[in-house]
């Protein structure tokens, strides 16, 4: 399952420009961050990628198909998003939500058979929610609720997995809960995952991959290693950063100007 | 796991509203001015028209009047689920977005104008109302639409606007006809059931049944646009279509149940609103025990407008604003307060 991205531009009605030609390949199975600051456009390539906007010029390709040749219940087989934290006014349980994944394969009728059950029930399991299933989604907390919305996204067995800041909402422990589900899912399902985030830290220990885009609407693509350097994020950022290393990861520490013990 | 729905569970509420429902005809068919006798009408209607008068009450005025209100009912009720799914809105209701004050306009325009073609039922006061309703919501829809796009308040609040110009326009035209008119309009106008042939309790019967029939083949598509139009069609459901046809559907039987009765109003709020609470929002099931207990309630509430101030009636519309006007106010305070704590 490949995503092909050509010249890629996007303006919103009467702006700016915020996306300016943009190419990069995906290979599954791959984890691809696009990371940059407030404004660079990450929510809206992330929109681009999920066919909810059509691009300006430039072409989007998923399995070496243009992504406006699919029809949206064919791309719902193919892509699940996870977007920012939502709660619907009808209260709908967790385990309904979750089963809201399957509508791109029931019939007619519209029920659940007992494939979709057990999809359902599987990623309630992956994603640790099944303790909570049963009740409606304003009664849980934040970090809850956006597992419950990633268990959705996995009970729709898509190849890809598009997400938008994932974990802004969750402590340490959910955060990294999150990203070593989303590897287990690279890694044991083949899927690639393409995930927004401000957290460089998170892109930089899990993350292949790493689309880094700047305010100016220019971008950096390639394996996250490269891509994350000390002098590219102070540029990309304009904040200058510490960086230290442990295992294969390198990771960065913004330097405020009232840093202690630290000579500027 | 416990709380999916099944087709198995489905017919089971289904069954026990269609129970209720019976049940709620039955008694209602028995309460009246006229005291009736079940013996006298299993009788038969005798051998010379107007030799059993029980008979003759019974299958001739309040069998079809029952069914009528139930048909009203039922149609609304769905309406409502449809509306307050495509608006993601617990208070949508097609008496909300302005249908009312169209089908109204539509029936005083017939009044003055004094048209005599006919439509449904022969009579052109519906005709009109239906016209006018259907026409409303497209103009609710267009003009949400082009004030900001395809938001939930933008198309609620034109919704409010042409209510109140329609109304304006209506009053405008009340004072210009004439004191006998006056009187039936009015009647109308606070929505009241009546009376109708056969034909038309059939003809209409057929609309509302096939137009729900249409809505619960979408009601998965429902449960999925209730979390906007994005997250719908990441899951596979395009929004504007289903929006569009969900919409069609909804002011179609709508605008039969105006035709039929005048303006019943908070039908469409009070039914699902209650339903939810009890059997959860899965559209699936939400729609068709919506439809069927929206049918009951509103022929407990024409019995009441039949019964309550006899030998005169009440129009239907003021008991069901009476019971639904406070129910509108307190889900509204609850719904801002919740709306108000996720932002």
């Amino acid at each position: 399952m490949n995503i092909e991205v050509q010249k890629l531009r996007f303006a919103y009605k009467a702006q700016a420009e915020i996306l300016k030609d943009i190419s990069f390949c995906l290979t599954s199975p791959c984890f691809l961050s696009i990371a940059g600051p407030n404004g660079a456009g990450k929510t809206t390539l992330l929109n681009l990628l999920s066919g909810l906007l059509k691009p300006a010029s430039g072409s989007i390709e998923i399995d070496s198909k243009p992504i406006n040749s699919y029809s949206v219940r064919q791309l719902a087989k193919k892509i699940a998003v996870v977007r920012q934290e939502f709660v619907p006014v009808f209260e709908f349980s967790a385990a309904q939500i979750v089963s809201m994944a399957r509508t791109p394969y029931l019939g007619a009728l519209a029920f659940e058979t007992d494939a979709d059950r057990e999809a359902i029930a599987e990623s309630l399991e992956m994603t640790d929610t099944a303790r909570f299933a049963d009740r409606p989604l304003g009664h849980l907390s934040g970090g809850e609720r956006q597992r419950i919305f990633i268990a959705r996204a996995l009970a729709q067995q898509t190849p890809i997995l598009l997400l938008d800041e994932p974990t802004s909402f969750l402590d340490m422990k959910h955060q990294v809960g999150i990203y070593d589900l989303l590897k287990k899912m690279q890694i044991e399902k083949q899927k690639t995952i393409v995930s927004v985030t401000h957290d460089i830290n998170l892109a930089a220990q899990y993350s292949d991959m790493t689309l880094l885009l700047s305010a100016d609407g220019g971008y950096n693509f390639g394996p996250t290693r490269e891509i994350l350097t000390t002098e590219r994020i102070e540029s990309v950022f304009g904040v200058r950063t510490f960086s230290a290393q442990t295992g294969q990861t390198r990771f960065f520490f913004p330097l405020g100007r009232f840093t202690k013990n630290h000579s500027s | 796991m416990t709380d999916l729905l099944t087709p198995r569970r489905l017919i089971s509420k289904i069954a026990l509203c269609v129970a209720a429902l019976a049940v709620v005809m039955f008694v209602c068919s028995l309460v009246g001015t006229q005291k009736i006798s079940l013996s006298a009408v299993f009788a038969g209607p005798g051998n010379t028209p107007g030799q059993n008068t029980d008979y003759d009450i019974f299958v001739r005025v309040r069998i079809p009047r029952i069914i009528l209100a139930a048909l009203v009912g039922a149609a609304l009720a769905a309406s409502g689920v449809a509306l307050q799914a495509i608006l993601r809105n617990p208070l949508a209701e097609p008496y909300i977005l302005g249908i009312s004050s169209g089908a109204a306009l539509g029936v005083m325009t017939a009044a003055i104008a004094g048209v005599s073609w006919s439509f449904l039922d022969g009579s052109p006061m519906a005709a009109m109302a239906f016209l006018f309703a259907i026409g409303t919501v497209w103009l609710v829809w267009f003009t949400g639409h082009l004030a900001g796009g395809s938001t939930v308040t933008s198309l609620l609040l034109a919704g409010v606007v042409i209510n109140a110009f329609f109304s304006a326009v209506i009053m405008l035209m009340t004072s210009l006809i004439d004191s006998e008119q006056l009187r039936s309009t009015i009647m109308w106008l606070m929505g009241s059931i009546g009376e109708k042939d056969f034909t038309t309790l059939l003809v209409s019967a057929v609309f509302i049944i096939v137009g729900i029939t249409a809505l619960f083949t979408i009601s998965q598509k429902l449960n999925v646009l209730a979390f906007g139009a994005g997250e719908a069609r990441s899951l596979g459901v395009n929004p504007r279509k289903i929006t569009l046809v969900a919409f069609a559907l909804a002011s179609f039987i709508t605008a039969v149940a105006v035709g039929l009765s005048g303006l019943v109003g908070f039908v469409g709020l009070v039914v699902p609103h209650s339903v939810r609470l009890v059997f959860g929002p899965d559209h699936r099931q939400l729609l068709p025990t919506s439809a069927l207990l929206g049918a009951a309630f509103v022929v407990i509430c024409d019995t009441i407008a039949r019964t309550i101030i006899a030998p005169a009636q009440l129009p239907v519309g003021v008991i069901t604003a009476i019971i639904g006007g406070p129910v509108f106010l307190i889900l509204l305070s609850r719904y801002s307060k919740k709306v108000g704590a996720l932002r």
